[in-house]
């Protein structure tokens, strides 16, 4: 027997706000100078940790180049390995070492530098959004939005915090509730109190709601 | 919030990546095309070749060994030092002020507030809120000006902005106290304090 009677077929509701707040408009003003600024830079990793590793990187490199250097320029053996036979040795690359190491090596150097240079490269956008005051630059994890929204749900679904789970990124909130078997869960009271919630709080940009009632219950709850 | 230079991680990171790309392209490409064995050898025999002639040339009278690894050594060094004033750049502009300018009064001399004025005053309206796990009150400076940093992080469920709405009214009290309004930025997040913290009973 089918305890998920009472639920609705599932499929999923969506309501979105087309409006982007983006521009905080005239109200940036009153915040101070280069608020805009400061909130543009809180939304936006600084690379601070990927640039600690990068440096790290080319201190030792530069490091054991600076070692061998010296004792070459002061007349003393080499500590690993002369630099003219070094020299050599790269010239005569494909013999002197086997393949599928050489490949292996090459690859994971590859791999690092795609690292450093995706870092670079993308936009490195955080997991935030924005808040509109009258008076200070207001920054949200979205985590916080989504633990709000969470219990928004929870209440007018009726359901223990277990049952809600909530996503939130950076265009699109996805609310997925679990009933409880035997109790009947409007997915539009879910939606329209959610939205409720999102409405009140504005958060720029503002994202798109998905509500996705579970077909199957749970017992107990 | 703070002054890491942004934009020259991302151009040396690049620069960085790009290298290391290249290099292990370069070394997949000797391991598995054959035909790029001739061709390497060829062209990095040339170029070893004329620097190994350079090194030949520069020679120190009286001794064999050439000056240009004294050059090098102290090229590398200056590598070194340019790599740790960067790491150095990173999370810099904390300062100890939200006010300090000239009053502009008969006597000659600036006034100056300290950060721990508006960090006890803050720390104190907020520290008999329920709804908070923790509360975290700095200041920095941006392009010379002072601006003030409150980080927050609310327990399970709490409104952000039923939060951000009251900080920001405790923040309008301060410019009262202080009389001037600096930039402040309000961060409300999600820490390990209160992912692990109960959640707020009041519902």
């Amino acid at each position: 027997m089918n305890d998920a009677t009472d639920v609705r077929p599932k499929g999923s509701h969506s309501a979105g706000h087309g409006a982007d707040t983006a521009s905080a408009g005239p109200a940036a003003d009153s915040r101070g100078t280069g608020m805009r600024r400061i909130l543009d830079r809180e939304t936006r990793s600084s690379r601070a940790g990927v640039s600690g590793i990068a440096a790290v990187l080319v201190v030792l490199l530069c490091g054991y180049g600076l070692l061998e250097a010296a004792v070459r320029a002061i007349g003393q053996p080499p500590w690993l390995i002369d630099p003219e036979t070094a020299a050599e040795r790269i010239v005569a690359l494909p013999q002197g070492i086997p393949p599928l190491l050489l490949g292996v090596i090459g690859a994971v150097t590859a791999m690092v530098g795609l690292f450093f240079f995706l870092n670079a490269v993308l936009p490195g956008r955080r997991a935030r959004h924005l808040l509109s005051d009258p008076r200070a630059g207001v920054v949200v994890d979205d985590e916080v939005i989504a633990s709000a929204l969470a219990r928004r749900a929870r209440l007018a679904a009726n359901v223990t915090p277990e049952q809600v789970m909530v996503v939130v990124s950076q265009r699109q909130v996805t609310v997925s509730v679990r009933p409880t078997s035997g109790v009947p869960v409007s997915e539009n009271a879910v939606l329209a109190s959610v939205l409720e919630e999102l409405r009140e709080m504005a958060p720029a940009p503002m994202p798109e709601v998905r509500v996705s009632v579970a077909t199957s219950g749970v017992i107990g709850a | 919030m703070n002054n890491t230079p942004r934009v020259l991680n991302r151009i040396l990171i690049g620069i960085l990546g790009l290298k290391l790309l290249v290099i292990g392209l370069l070394l997949v490409t000797l391991a598995t095309v054959p035909a790029a064995g001739p061709w390497w050898q060829q062209w990095s025999a040339g170029v070893w070749s004329g620097m190994s002639q350079l090194f030949q040339h520069t020679g120190v009278p009286g001794r064999e060994e050439s000056w240009l690894w004294a050059v090098l050594a102290l090229l590398l060094v200056g590598v070194i030092a340019a790599m740790i004033a960067w790491v150095a750049q990173q999370g810099k502009g904390r300062s100890g002020l939200i006010v300090a300018e000239d009053d502009a009064g008969d006597f000659p001399g600036n006034v100056r507030i300290g950060g721990g004025v508006a960090e006890q005053a803050l720390r104190a309206a907020l520290a008999e809120r329920q709804d908070l796990a923790g509360a975290m009150v700095a200041t920095y400076e941006i392009r010379g000006e002072p601006a003030l940093k409150i980080r927050l992080q609310p327990r399970h469920g709490v409104a952000p902005h039923l939060l951000a709405a009251d900080v920001s009214a405790l923040v309008e009290a301060l410019d009262a106290v202080v009389g001037k309004r600096t930039p402040v930025l309000i961060h409300i997040s999600a820490g390990a304090r209160s992912r692990f913290s109960r959640a707020e009973r009041v519902r």
